[in-house]
């Protein structure tokens, strides 16, 4: 029988996507006046921050294995979080190919059939180029935080910043296939740490931020490792080169006419 | 000695023509029906095999060794097609092929499918696999022609294309990078077989390398055998000559098709009970006459007895008497079993509704017999023992046979 | 034929004195009898348990005696091929005409995954009440429960399809397909239960969820992918089929299992001669000794015979004594071999266990137990074809012996 080729869901949702290479504030930080805030109102505000915000970035993406290690670059443009738009840059075998995320659906395009592709709900489980993140980590939207109960486990001080750590339980019928996750949060919004806990309590995966940097008057994660802890010699790295914010973005950007022929 | 003890059983034979020519016509009966049988029946297994092997995954598969329980694109043969010249060139063998698989995402102007992409080399691939013999329109794969591909029939349908469309695949290449191209349909293929005909495709094995970033790899090496018997001698072969190469495993037909060399295991187990039961019907006829013989012959053997002849002497009279009947049924036996091989051989075997059976288990509309030593000499071979071991009662009654009441009998 | 009639109990005494004349020689004749006869039945239960076996089977895998579907549903089984609920004229000829169950069905592709690995299957929304009619799913939960009702927001897997996503009873699964729209529809789904089939390739494909939960999950409410029918014996399903096929709406595909499967077909038709053929052979391997038999006690009697028709018995009588004389020895020996048929299969009712070849039964569509099928047809033509080709290959001898002229027969030693 035919099957899909099985890859091991990555299953990082796409607000860590955007944390890694967005987000921040330099206002409002999280620890209001009123105190430690609930962990709905910390998504809640993380949500809301970047809701309109624009960026232009450029990445490299490692991805290592046992026997050998790949590395990307690209170009990615996103508009809040219901439109993205990636292209690979390097190498040379890559270039050209391109993702475009318009709300749940992706539309993919390759230079060497000249042809954009929708990907169909069947590929939304493949890895998104080869990647340990699925199709669907890369277009799932944030409206999947309703899908959750969240807990704050504690809140402590890292350096200058609060660190939040949150326990997030997917409802009984969430289309997530995880038993917990757990985020530790930094009271500037970025992100710290991920882990991917299975329904018996084992942890799975995890993403971690080992670099954090200032980029465009924002404190972002630059450099984040995603490691599943029974194959350790197998992860997948993500750095932010550059970025910037607040980008005007054509109109034209975000479509498929775009994904083929670069205007920009 | 001897020679009285024969002739004297031979003599007794034709005393009672009749029922000497019944017991033998039974042993006829029997042996000419299980030679037919037996036969016809591995006439069929080995077409059931052959059939079942050509259509796709061939008598014997160099695989890398994980491949078989894990089929990922990672787990592949390097240099496949130099491999696969090789192999022709040092076993003198053309149906030897390399083939790399892949799973991708096939769009038409209307529909997108799932499908299984096989890259082969199709100068080759014909003599491994029935599939291209059963392309159905058009024509198929050319060596050396990237951008074609063939397709099943079902997945034609589904996807709405004719000959001539264009299809447009995605798929993960070898090191996980995007794979994807466009191709020609250039043939559909019919097999009747609905995973094939639903789910599989193929192109060119250089394209599918470039295209899903394979290099020189593949996933196997697909060897067809000439005839069923050749395949462990290959296997031998092919071994030796990949000796130190750990990355490879030789993977017989039994392993790439599990099911086949048990469900005739089942069939044989099924048919043996049924013969069975025909051996120990023709015994039961052999014990009649012969103790209905012994038994009248009564007189006869007390008079001998008296006279100063032994029962071991009696007995083995007995027994000799057997085994000449049973020597005539066999040999008439073979020879009719033999004519009627001969006359299946040229005519083909077949009942009503076999084309449906056919078509399950792979088999051609016609059976050919086999004519193996097994199928022409186990069944008479069986049915002379049971003959012989019927003889065993009335031989060991004449033991207790004494003179006196023995002359005394009717 | 008075004169038949009025000699009859003395004709009847006469063979059956015959018959016992030579007591070891008759013995062995009944002994050979018997086995044939125990061949032919025991041999026809078996093979027709386990074509019994390989149909059901395969029915409950199709599912349904008679399925109504979209007609490029079989082709390619996707949301886009469904159809709607039955109403009006077709609803009234399901549920009134005497089919056992009836039931809407659901089938998709879809893909399911787990914490660790995820692979592609049949997702079936089933409709519990009625499911245990029409596959043997309900018989197959090996832990947990079954669905409880078209709303249950469970999900069954098989054995083997849990050890391959690393999961088990009672955690939760994401199932994934699309909608008609090709939009993407999932969700989380608890494992409620586990099944084991008896051909493990189902176990790893086949996954059953509620049809109401998957028409909502699927966005096709008031539409189904099939609508099963399942009658009361898959050997008489004619009447129904015409009967549904003229309640069905135009546009919609009926179709019987017979047509679905030519397969199953063809193995169903061809049982019958099959069976004839075997119970053929056997008698004409037990007829020649029938006839060695008959042979031997007639010369055996030659002088009698010559004896009784010097003193003005018949020809046509000693024919008629003379197959008296096989048909009890027939008749006996059927009994015996009947009994000894009975005795034996009813032992294995309980199934006749072949587990050692069953992948071999699996890929010949049968499970990996037997169980004997015994059937009216099958006895009755074992008995009649030994009774009557038993007296057919009498009458030449018979015939001959009638004709022996009675002054040589007299003479003979």
């Amino acid at each position: 029988m035919i099957t899909t080729i099985p890859k091991h869901n990555a299953g990082i949702h796409i607000y860590g996507l955007i944390f890694l290479g967005l987000l921040s504030v330099s206002a409002p930080t999280l620890a209001t006046e009123t105190g430690t805030p609930t962990p709905r109102e910390l998504i809640r505000a993380a949500m809301e921050h970047w809701r309109g915000v624009t960026s232009y970035s450029e990445m490299t993406m490692t991805i290592h294995r046992s026997d050998w290690e790949r590395r990307f670059s690209m170009q990615a443009w996103t508009e809040g979080d219901k439109l993205s738009l990636v292209r690979v840059t390097e190498p040379k075998r890559d270039a050209g190919n391109g993702t475009l995320i318009k709300d749940q659906s992706m539309w993919t395009f390759s230079p060497k059939i000249n042809r954009v592709l929708k990907v169909p709900s069947s590929m939304m489980n493949q890895s998104w180029m080869g990647s340990d993140f699925s199709n669907k980590d890369i277009s799932k939207s944030t409206d999947i935080i309703d899908q959750y109960e969240h807990r704050l486990l504690k809140s402590e001080n890292l350096g200058d910043h609060v660190v939040y750590t949150i326990e997030s339980i997917p409802h009984e019928e969430a289309a997530v296939v995880w038993g917990k996750e757990i985020v530790s949060i930094r009271d500037d919004f970025v992100m710290l740490r991920q882990e991917f806990w299975d329904q018996d309590d084992i942890l799975v995966k995890e993403m971690e931020a080992t670099e954090i940097a200032t980029m465009d008057d924002r404190s972002i994660a630059s450099r984040m490792r995603m490691q599943k802890l029974e194959t350790p010699d197998e992860w997948t790295e993500m750095v932010v080169d550059d970025i910037d914010f607040d980008v005007k973005m054509d109109d034209n950007l975000f479509t498929l006419s775009n994904l083929r022929n670069p205007r920009q | 000695m001897r020679n009285v003890t024969l002739r004297m059983a031979w003599r007794n034979l034709w005393r009672h023509w009749r029922r000497t020519w019944l017991t033998v016509g039974a042993m006829i009966f029997s042996n000419g029906l299980l030679i037919f049988a037996m036969s016809l029946q591995f006439g069929s297994y080995d077409m059931m095999i052959n059939n079942s092997l050509q259509a796709f995954s061939g008598h014997l598969q160099l695989q890398h060794p994980r491949y078989l329980d894990e089929p990922k694109m990672r787990y592949a043969v390097d240099n496949v097609a130099e491999l696969a010249e090789r192999l022709r060139r040092e076993l003198a063998l053309d149906s030897i092929s390399a083939r790399a698989t892949g799973f991708a995402l096939a769009s038409s102007n209307e529909r997108s499918y799932g499908l299984q992409i096989i890259g082969v080399d199709p100068a080759h691939e014909p003599l491994v696999s029935t599939l291209p013999g059963l392309v159905k329109r058009g024509r198929y794969l050319e060596p050396g022609t990237p951008g074609e591909i063939v397709i099943g029939a079902v997945m034609a349908r589904n996807l709405k294309v004719e000959l001539g469309d264009e299809l447009t695949f995605i798929g993960s290449g070898f090191d996980d990078s995007f794979a994807a191209g466009i191709v020609t349909v250039v043939g559909i293929f019919e097999s009747g077989l609905a995973d094939l005909d639903r789910a599989m495709a193929q192109v060119d094995l250089g394209y599918f390398q470039d295209v899903f970033a394979m290099q020189d790899r593949g996933h196997s090496l697909t060897v067809r055998a000439q005839q069923i018997d050749d395949v462990e001698l290959l296997q031998l072969q092919i071994g030796e000559l990949l000796d130190a190469d750990k990355n490879a495993s030789l993977r017989h037909w039994e392993e790439l098709q599990p099911g086949l060399r048990q469900a005739i295991q089942a069939d044989m187990a099924s048919n043996s009970f049924m013969y069975v039961v025909l051996i120990v019907l023709v015994a039961f006829s052999v014990l009649n006459t012969q103790l209905m013989s012994v038994l009248e012959r009564t007189r006869e053997f007390g008079t001998m007895m008296a006279l100063g002849l032994q029962p071991a002497r009696l007995s083995r009279l007995v027994v000799l008497e057997t085994a000449l009947m049973t020597a005539l049924g066999l040999v008439l036996g073979i020879a009719v079993g033999l004519a009627i091989n001969l006359y299946m051989s040229r005519v083909g075997f077949s009942y009503p509704g076999m084309d449906e059976v056919a078509l399950k288990f792979n088999l051609p509309e016609r059976i050919y017999p086999a004519f193996t030593l097994v199928s022409l000499t186990l069944g008479p071979a069986a049915v002379a023992i049971g003959s012989l071991l019927a003889a065993l009662y009335p031989a060991l009654r004449l033991y207790l046979l004494t003179p006196i009441d023995a002359m005394r009998a009717v | 034929m008075t004169g038949l009639g009025s000699h009859f109990k003395i004709i009847l005494t006469l063979s059956w004195r015959n018959l016992w004349r030579n007591h070891r020689r008759t013995t062995i004749m009944l002994g050979a009898i018997s086995v044939g006869v125990w061949a032919m039945i025991f041999m026809t239960a078996l093979m027709r348990g386990m074509v019994d076996d390989m149909l059901n089977q395969g029915i409950r895998n199709l599912p349904g005696h008679i399925q109504i579907q979209h007609p490029d549903f079989l082709d390619d089984p996707s949301v886009v091929n469904s159809i709607g609920e039955p109403v009006g004229e077709l609803l009234t000829a399901l549920t009134q005409n005497g089919s056992r169950s009836w039931a809407n069905r659901i089938r998709v592709p879809a893909v399911i995954a787990s914490e660790r690995e995820s692979r592609g299957i049949n997702l079936i929304g089933i409709e519990p009440a009625t499911e245990a009619d029409i596959t043997g799913l309900p018989a197959q939960i090996s832990a947990g429960r079954f669905l409880e009702s078209n709303q249950d927001k469970g999900v069954i897997i098989g054995a083997k399809l849990a050890e391959r996503l690393e999961t088990r009873l009672g955690k939760r699964v994401v199932i994934m397909s699309q909608d008609p729209d090709n939009n993407i529809a999932e969700r989380g789904f608890r494992i409620v239960g586990i099944y084991q089939a008896e051909l493990a390739a189902q176990e790893e494909f086949n996954v059953f969820a509620a049809r109401g939960t998957l028409q909502k999950l699927l966005n096709i409410e008031g539409r189904v992918s099939q609508i099963v029918l399942v009658d009361h014996d898959y050997r008489d399903v004619e009447s129904l089929y015409r009967r549904v096929e003229a309640a069905t709406p135009d546009g919609l595909e009926v179709k019987p299992w017979y047509e679905i499967d030519t397969y199953l077909a063809v193995m169903f038709n061809m049982m019958d001669g099959f069976v004839l053929v075997w119970v053929i052979i056997i008698f004409l391997a037990l007829s020649f000794g029938l006839v060695n038999t008959l042979v031997m006690a007639i010369f055996e009697r030659i002088r009698e015979i010559g004896l009784i028709q010097a003193l003005g018995m018949r020809p046509g009588l000693i024919v008629y004594q003379i197959l008296l004389e096989s048909l009890l020895l027939l008749l006996i020996g059927l009994a015996v071999g009947n009994l000894l048929a009975l005795v034996t299969i009813k032992p294995l009712e309980s199934g006749l266990d072949l587990s050692a070849v069953a992948e071999g039964m699996a890929m010949m569509g049968v499970g990996s137990v037997i169980y004997p099928s015994l059937t009216l047809y099958d006895v009755v033509l074992a008995n009649l074809v030994v009774v009557l080709l038993g007296i057919l290959t009498s009458i030449l001898p018979a015939w001959r012996a009638s004709q022996l002229d009675p002054v040589r027969a007299l003479n003979t030693h």
